[in-house]
């Protein structure tokens, strides 16, 4: 019998970027097929590019051994393919009931809605999950009620209500704990036993051996390596990640950070997404956030800057404490944020290279009046520190390159002397230039004393630069590396540990 | 070649195009239309249009549909109390400037807050602000003569004060520059770009994004309330219904004068050009004696086909 | 107590209804032969237009969207209809071939402006407040002055009373009866949805350009109910009808608990919250305030009412 799904040699480029260079993957009938990588090795392009979402430019894709296309989702759901959406699947202001049938709403005479049985099948779904101690919400309840974890089961229902043969849970059992993945296992083995199969994308390797019959691994876009999970440990899958480049690739510093007070230290900062996490930062330390995209990294340098407030938790900046309630309170703090998502967070669309520079001095130094001329050098040398590339200060910001653009908003920063700089994966998406201009500059700046926490989602970048490195899971800190750690076996295996 | 389109849909260019275009049709038409005094008189209604829409380009600019709907209602408010004020009498224009502009920057602060605190869409809360103000208007006026314009307000409109032109338009030169050093040379005027630009990155470099909303739609009902001493200025007495007939073209003047809609873009100057330019077609649709129908027409295709141009939302799939 | 506010704030029309019944007390009071026939008839007449109109809005609220040119689409049905009934002799078949031609207006409008918002991917409220000017133009254009009157079939047949209940009542029912045949169909949750959450829709596979339509569509097809009603009730044409009900029906919309947002909401609310905005009027108007002031205290109702809805559906 032909494996229910065989993917062979699928590539897919983004622009310049090769998410996928050769993606394989089969799965058999009622098989849970685990799915591993770090970030960026293509485990997520590789299901989009199942489910329809994405299209792959070569590659071939069989279902019970015959070709098809799936160019879109809609294709992809008649073949009996269903991909689990971590989030925005989800209509806040409708029912729980309304939401998993979205789309394909129980109709009875004369094409009207039929409440009974909508209801009826909700109720046999969510039953399925209730079973051991209830999951607190019933089918007419609204989503906006929910709590994360509900909202998840509500997603999983979803899933579940289209009857596929193939579901693709990509980190289904982020937001759940450890009960309701049990009951979560529970329904995955039920499915397993009625002949659908499963990928499995979790960043929990405990239950990825607990759950999973075979493990794909892939690298940098590639598979390298399918094993039956019962004839394999931890280690050899975190060592086939890893691949051979066990050893760390670190620049030394020029100047090594001082031992003396920290610069800035937080204590228990908890919100949505971020679990009691304590840290202190020292004046010229670069402090790295590592593990897997979403595990509450962004959340954590959101939470400093007062764009997510924390929910509980002290902060003290050079042994002051301080209230961070508001970007603007940061702002006049000394803090300076930099996101990697450049359009949505960042630039000023349609306005000159010099506003774009110049919003962050402006508050900072509460300027009322504004004389370009006067301010116009200050911006041109913060510019110049990064080697940015542009034709003026009044060219319109859209005019320069995604690196460029990047430039300009870390230059829009430095020139505000802001003595805490919070990187949020910042090098996302620009070329490998201007990524070696941007990791000079950090460096120069640690040296000369800026204290610097980093996030990136690339393990390469944060084992290349930092001091230290603070590995998260599931909005906690997991693990501490500094030392002899630091390498990508240690930050692998951190990143897929469990917290206790 | 490039260059050449680039430059030929510049907003500014573009109106300033159709201000030529406009005044040698109506010379065309109806022989006399672009003499000096005409001109001069033109110029007198642009400025009038052009003082509101500097309120209207300041709420627009700032982003998150901004608009403000309420400046007609507003116009009539300010001439009113304005007439009552003065009721003819010079020593009473201060106090009527000083009444007209408070009152009206207050209901637009009001506005404001609405906009932003309760997160009413603006063209919703301008337009019911405008029923609650025609309503006013009615209590106010309800047996009192609605006043009359002061003898020195009336020549500052209408008579030449200086080099033949007269003191409005001297006044609406001043109101440019005044824009231009607000938008160009604050921080307030920076931040108004910021902020309708990218309402995120303008919270995340720490402007207090909500604060300055607001004040703006108070400027934008200061500026109509002003206007409306101006309009009874024009017009020597006030009536409860005299804004009204600029609230359509205090949008659409902004509009072709280069400002998207969608915020975070464009200056008065091209507001100022805007202005004339649509002055100029009233007047040559009148020229064309084209009704009222007709006109509102032009006004309504004109509106659509610069929304085309500048007013498009974002596509969802990326 | 947070439990009795959680279960009111599932269902606004609740308070929306209790205040409604508060006000027909205070109206009956004030105006003791309330309860007549008579009296609750031209009561009812009145109310209609808003009625009809704030059901249709509802549907483009509902799908995230709005639609400010209603006011205009029902002048332009007045006189489309008018014109037609005259040009065709108005027999018993003219008045036919008028309604025809004004429903087919009214959705033709209703189409145009969902085209060019959910296509041509148009800012809502600029773009409806620039067609409601186009459409005003037309109705102008069509018919220059008020006047034109409509045959007295038209009229009697719209003041009488088949079957022994007003045709006004009967006009209502029907309303009602679509509303609820709406109300029962996969469309309403697929609106919900685009208007809750467009991405959420999105990823659904829900086709949401085609729903947004449908959407605006039927806003047009009530703003024309409205505007027969309105012809029966006037019984000429006026080009310049129904200025004041864009903003009416967006009143009663909020005030009836549909989220200006989107995604929440329903039109049996819009109705509740167009007859509470119709009693308020009652209620000035019987209490003897000065006429003067009538105008401000609804206008200041209809933003507080605004102010209020948008504030409760937010905390929802």
């Amino acid at each position: 019998m032909p494996p229910v799904l065989e993917a062979t040699g699928i590539a897919k480029h983004f622009g310049a970027v090769v998410a996928l260079s050769n993606g394989s993957l089969s799965v058999g009938k009622g098989e849970v097929h685990a799915l591993l990588g770090a970030n960026g090795s293509g485990k997520s392009t590789l299901c989009k590019i199942i489910a329809g979402t994405v299209a792959r430019d070569t590659g071939s894709l069989r279902l019970d051994g015959s070709e098809v296309s799936l160019r879109t989702p809609r294709e992809a759901e008649a073949r009996g393919i269903a991909l689990f959406y971590q989030e925005l699947s989800l209509v806040p202001q409708l029912s729980v009931a309304d939401n998993i049938f979205l789309g394909h709403e129980r109709t009875g005479a004369g094409g009207f809605l039929d409440a009974r049985q909508l209801r009826a099948d909700t109720d046999r779904l969510i039953a399925r999950f209730a079973s051991v101690a209830g999951t607190g919400f019933t089918a007419d309840a609204p989503v906006s009620g929910l709590a994360p974890d509900q909202r998840q089961i509500v997603e999983i229902l979803k899933v579940l209500a289209r009857k596929p043969r193939l579901i693709i849970f990509d980190e289904a059992t982020a937001a759940l704990d450890r009960r309701q993945v049990e009951l979560f296992f529970a329904i995955l083995r039920e499915l397993k036993a009625e002949g659908v199969s499963t990928i499995f994308i979790s960043h929990r390797m405990d239950e990825i051996f607990e759950i999973a019959d075979r493990i794909t691994v892939m690298r940098n876009g590639a598979t390298v390596a399918s094993f039956a999970s019962s004839e394999t440990d931890r280690d050899a899958v975190v060592r086939s990640m890893v691949g051979d480049v066990g050893i760390r690739d670190r620049v030394e510093r020029a100047v090594p950070p001082s031992s003396g007070a920290p610069r800035l230290k937080l204590k228990g900062a908890s919100s949505r997404r971020v679990r009691d996490v304590s840290l202190t930062l020292r004046p010229g330390e670069i402090l790295g956030l590592g593990g897997l995209q979403g595990q509450g990294q962004s959340a954590l340098l959101q939470g400093l800057f007062g764009a997510l407030p924390f929910a509980s938790g002290t902060l003290e900046i050079d042994g002051r404490p301080v209230s961070i309630r508001k970007p603007a309170d940061a702002v006049r703090t000394g803090l300076a944020y930099v996101s990697g998502d450049r359009g949505r967070d960042a630039a000023l669309h349609g306005r000159s290279i010099f506003e774009n520079i110049g919003s962050a001095t402006m508050v900072r130094e509460k300027l009322a009046l504004v004389w370009p001329r006067h301010l116009r050098p200050r911006f041109e040398a913060a510019a110049a520190a990064l080697n940015t590339k542009y034709a003026g200060m009044e060219a319109p910001i859209g005019s320069l390159s995604g690196g460029n653009q990047q430039k300009i908003f870390i230059a829009r920063w430095l020139a505000t002397d802001a003595p805490v700089l919070l990187l949020d994966d910042p090098t996302k998406g620009i070329d490998l230039a201007a990524k070696a201009d941007f990791f000079a500059l950090v460096r120069n700046l640690a040296d000369k004393g800026t204290s610097i926490i980093f996030y990136a989602s690339e393990d390469a970048e944060l084992l290349s630069l930092c001091d230290r490195i603070l590995v998260f899971n599931s909005g906690a800190v997991s693990a501490e590396l500094a030392g002899a750690s630091l390498d990508s076996f240690h930050l692998t295996n951190a990143a897929y540990g469990e917290v206790a | 070649m490039n260059r050449i389109k680039t430059i030929l849909t510049d907003p500014l260019v573009l109106a300033a195009l159709s201000i030529l275009v406009l005044l040698a049709m109506g010379e065309v038409l109806s022989p006399g239309f672009a003499r000096g005094d005409q001109i001069i008189r033109l110029l007198v209604v642009s400025a009038i249009l052009g003082m509101v829409a500097a309120g209207q380009s300041l709420v627009v600019i700032g982003g998150r549909e901004g608009i403000d709907l309420s400046v007609g209602a507003l116009i009539s408010l300010g001439a009113v109390l304005a007439g009552n004020a003065m009721s003819g009498n010079d020593g009473g224009i201060l106090p009527a400037i000083l009444v007209a502009g408070g009152v009206t920057f207050v209901i637009g602060l009001i506005n404001g807050l609405g906009v932003t605190l309760l997160r009413i869409p603006p063209l919703v809360m301008t337009l019911g602000m405008t029923g609650v103000v025609q309503g006013g208007l009615i209590v106010l006026s309800r047996g009192i003569p609605s006043g009359n314009a002061a003898p020195s307000l009336m020549g500052f409109v209408n008579r030449p004060l200086l080099l033949g032109l007269p003191g409005v338009l001297f006044l609406w030169a001043l109101l440019g520059l005044g824009m231009w050093f607000l938008l160009r040379r604050t921080q307030l005027g920076y931040a108004i770009y910021a902020m309708g630009s990218n309402e995120r990155a303008a919270v995340l470099t720490g402007l207090p994004v909500r604060l300055i909303r607001t004040l703006l739609y108070g400027l934008s009902g200061l500026l109509a309330g002003v206007t409306g001493v101006v309009v009874i200025g024009y017009t020597g007495n006030s009536f409860v219904s005299v804004g009204d007939q600029y609230v359509l073209p205090s949008v659409i003047a902004v509009v072709i004068g280069g400002i998207s809609l969608a915020g975070g873009s464009g200056n008065y100057f091209g507001v100022m050009l805007g202005a004339i330019a649509l002055t100029l077609l009233q007047s040559v649709l009148t020229t064309l004696q084209l009704e009222f129908w007709g006109r509102q027409l032009i006004f309504g295709a004109v509106l659509l086909l610069l929304m085309l141009l500048y007013g498009r939302t974002k596509q969802l799939r990326v | 107590m947070s439990a009795v506010a959680g279960f009111l704030r599932s269902r606004l029309w609740l308070v929306t209804l209790s205040a409604l019944m508060a006000l027909f007390v205070v109206n009956w009071i004030l105006q003791p032969n309330l309860v007549t026939p008579n009296v609750l008839k031209s009561n009812l007449s009145v109310f209609l237009p808003v009625i009809l109109v704030a059901i249709g809005q509802t549907y483009v609220v509902l799908g995230g969207d709005i639609d400010l040119s209603v006011g205009s689409i029902v002048a332009l049905v007045n006189v489309v209809t008018v014109s037609v009934i005259a040009a065709l002799g108005g027999g018993a078949g003219g008045v036919l071939g008028g309604i025809a031609a004004g429903l087919v207006v009214g959705i033709a409008c209703g189409l145009l402006n969902g085209a060019l918002v959910a296509l041509l991917r148009f800012q809502a409220i600029v773009t409806t407040f620039a067609t409601g000017i186009i459409f005003g133009g037309l109705a102008l254009m069509v018919l220059p002055t008020a006047g034109l009157p409509v045959p007295a079939e038209y009229w009697r047949t719209y003041g009488s009373s088949p079957l022994g209940l007003p045709v006004v009542l009967w006009v209502l029912i029907a309303a009602l009866v679509i509303v609820a045949v709406i109300a029962g169909r996969p469309f309403i949750k697929h609106l919900a949805a685009a208007g809750g959450q467009r991405a959420a829709a999105f990823q659904t596979g829900l086709k949401l350009a085609q729903i947004r339509i449908l959407a605006y569509a039927l806003c047009g097809l009530f703003a024309a109910f409205a505007s027969l009603c309105l012809t029966g009730e006037t019984a000429s044409g006026d080009p310049l009808m129904g200025r004041t009900l864009a903003l009416a029906s967006i009143s009663a919309v909020v005030l009836g608990g549909t989220a200006l947002a989107g995604g929440s909401g329903s039109a049996f609310g819009s109705v509740l919250g167009a007859l509470v905005l119709g009693m308020i009027g009652n209620v000035i108007f019987f209490a003897g305030l000065p006429f003067d002031y009538q105008t401000l205290i609804q206008g200041l109702i209809t933003l507080l009412a605004l102010a209020g809805g948008v504030l409760v559906a937010r905390r929802n």
